[in-house]
């Protein structure tokens, strides 16, 4: 009678025991790869800041100046470039009444 | 015999029981234990302690575990990145791991003619296991460098601050030192929070701050000007969405940029800027109640006061209004309106306006005006038109924004803000509408000194100043002008100020001579407002067709030889 509880709970603490030593050794791979995965990410996110200061280089408002002005063709706008809704249908209107005329 | 049995049986039951208790207990302690340290052991592997600082799923969730907190970002208002941290590499060399020191030589000075043999022998044949041969190499050099095979060459990776826009906002963004320390402008006033890794986010608008300058900068070299400064501000909130200091340089080149390059106009340098303070002697006259509405002033005859005589630039025969005085910029009519609400009037409203104190603006490049207390009558009258008063731009933009912003107090400020300020009150509402009138007849009246200002549908208005330059011995530079023109815009609503002031400027054929601020800077704050009205969303508007409630008062300005009824 008493011998059956403690071989119970001598099995249990060598299954408890195994099972630590698989969690330890699970967790130590595991923290190896999250050491490796954790490396990766520091440095793409040293790439990404890289990679911005080059964008902001690249978007540098004297360059895009430079693009639109030789490339685009595009100017500077006017204010008579420079409509709203109202203006433009009272334009319309005036002309469409000289057509008429 | 029975007896002796009973005994013996009831004597050995109570050893065992007792026995039996001890190995119980034994086991018992021996297992709690055994469970205890199991338990603790899962729990502490499966990450439930989780503020442990042995624990290393906390720290990388917490950021930066795997390398050391790097500076944080500088953005504009739109999250343009104006300053960063990257990391590169250094290239260093132990001597004594070197074997064949010639062919070491012989080979870096290939790969990095920069390093010349001299320099690279000197270096390589001392006592010490670390000497620095370069500060930054290019990940291609990296690679070279190990194609190479080189003995005791060691490559340190190092954090180096970068700026991509090189020479925009220079003065404003400042620099850090070697060991990545905040030591000008926004890096040094935030550094505690950039070292800790946090980004700031400062007002500035990237593409207003570029147009900013370069409009500037062609203006000062059409005009062979020594330099200059421009600022465009909210004149509701204070935001300042451009500020240059010209000459400016490469933020990235900052330890090798010579201390002229490094001063900031804008808001450390400080200058008698002139006729422009005329706006503020007719805020003063008008809200003091001290001079009368309709009144005028005898600008006919030059005014003699002490030992100086007070002279206007573009004289007139008659009698003037106020607004007669600032449209026309006369410095007569000016320190008559002066002596009439004299010095501790002048003084009070210069003190409200924060003239007599550094502007609070998140740099540590500051200027401390310098204002003549002597309460002379002279100075009174000087002051009135902006001498014997040297103030920074920034000042001067900030005076402006308070005038136009009903006479509500505008502080300068690099930071967004996101709460409605409850600033003190300056001028009346009634003293800011007269003012804001004035400005725009300045620039709209055919008589105006800053006609050149004139942006069509954005309703500019403006005071323009022309000062001859002090002297670093004392006295004036008679052949030296400080032109300046702080303007506000659209005028029945203004929403924006610009002040432009521009050292220096010599006079040019197609000038006619004139190096005067209407010939000099107006032209500039056209340019300006056209090209920035659109990106701020301003839309061009007929000044005729204005709401009544929007309407300025129409002064009427006589022209050269009209005061014969006065």
């Amino acid at each position: 009678m008493i011998k059956y509880p403690s071989f119970v709970i001598v099995f249990l603490i060598i299954i408890v025991g195994i099972s630590l030593y698989q969690i330890k050794y699970f967790i130590t791979k595991n923290e190896v790869i999250l050491q490796s995965i954790n490396t990766k990410i520091s440095k793409t996110r040293s790439d990404l800041e890289i990679l911005k200061a080059e964008l902001s280089y690249l978007k540098r408002p004297d360059r895009i100046e430079r693009i639109a002005l030789n490339k685009l063709e595009l100017r500077e706008i006017l204010p008579t470039d420079i409509w709203n809704l109202k203006d433009l249908l009272d334009a319309t209107d005036s002309i469409n009444q000289r057509q008429l005329k | 015999m029975r007896a002796f049995i009973d005994f013996k049986d009831n004597f050995g039951d109570r050893r065992n029981t007792k026995f039996r208790k001890f190995k119980l207990l034994a086991c018992g302690i021996f297992f709690l234990f055994s469970f205890s340290s199991i338990g603790y052991r899962t729990v502490s592997l499966a990450g439930v302690n989780k503020s442990s600082s042995q624990n290393f799923s906390f720290k990388t969730e917490n950021g930066g575990f795997y390398e050391p907190l790097s500076r944080g970002n500088i953005y504009d208002r739109n999250k343009e990145l104006l300053a960063t941290t990257i990391v590169t590499s250094s290239l260093n060399i132990n001597p004594q791991e070197v074997l064949d020191k010639e062919n070491t030589i012989l080979k870096l000075s290939k790969l990095f003619p920069q390093l010349n043999q001299v320099t690279l022998t000197e270096k390589l044949n001392t006592d010490k296991k670390f000497v620095n041969l370069l500060r930054e190499i290019s990940p291609k050099e990296h690679v070279m460098l190990l194609n190479e095979g080189i003995e005791g060459l060691k490559i340190r990776t190092t954090n180096k601050r970068v700026y991509p826009n090189n020479n925009l906002a220079a003065h404003l963004l400042g620099s850090t030192d070697i060991d990545g320390i905040g030591i000008a402008g926004i890096e040094k006033s935030f550094n505690n929070q950039l070292k800790n890794g946090e980004n700031i986010t400062i007002s500035i608008h990237s593409g207003i701050q570029h147009i900013t300058e370069k409009i500037l900068l062609e203006q000062i070299n059409n005009f062979e000007a020594e330099g200059g400064a421009g600022i465009v501000m909210n004149s509701k909130t204070g935001e300042v969405y451009a500020m240059t200091s010209l000459p400016d340089y490469n933020v990235n080149n900052y330890n090798e940029t010579s201390d002229e390059f490094l001063f900031n106009k804008a808001t450390k340098g400080i200058y008698e800027l002139g006729s422009t303070l005329k706006l503020l002697t007719a805020a003063i006259a008008f809200d003091s109640g001290l001079v009368k509405e309709n009144e005028v002033f005898d600008v006919s005859r030059p005014l003699r006061v002490s030992s100086r005589t007070i002279r206007d630039f573009h004289p007139l025969n008659y009698s003037i209004n106020i607004p007669e005085v600032i449209v026309h910029s006369s410095n007569i009519g000016s320190a008559k309106i002066a002596e009439k609400f004299g010095s501790s009037t002048q003084l009070k409203y210069l003190k409200s306006l924060g003239f007599m104190e550094k502007v609070n603006l998140e740099i540590p490049e500051n200027g401390m005006p310098q204002v003549l207390m002597d309460r002379k009558l002279l100075t009174t009258m000087t002051i009135s038109y902006g001498h014997g008063i040297a103030i920074t731009p920034m000042h001067l933009a900030s005076s402006t924004a308070t005038i136009v912003n009903n006479g509500v107090k505008v502080n300068p400020t690099l930071l967004i803000s996101e709460k409605k300020l409850n600033n003190r009150r300056v001028f009346s509402q009634n003293t800011s509408k007269k003012i804001k009138s004035i400005m725009r007849l300045v620039v709209k009246s055919e008589h105006g000194t800053a006609k050149k200002a004139e942006a069509k549908g954005y309703l500019v208005g403006g005071k323009t100043g022309t000062a001859e330059k002090l002297s670093k011995n004392g006295g004036y530079l008679k052949k030296q002008n400080i032109v300046a023109l702080t303007a506000a815009f659209p005028m029945n609503d203004p929403h924006y100020v610009i002040t432009v002031m521009i050292d220096n400027p010599k006079g040019q054929k197609f000038s006619y001579g004139y190096r005067t601020a209407g010939w000099v800077v107006a032209p500039v704050v056209k340019k300006l407002v056209t090209r920035i009205a659109p990106i701020l969303g301003i839309k061009p508007q007929n000044e005729d067709a204005l709401d009544f409630s929007e309407k300025l008062i129409q002064y009427e300005i006589r022209g050269k030889n009209k005061g014969e009824n006065l």
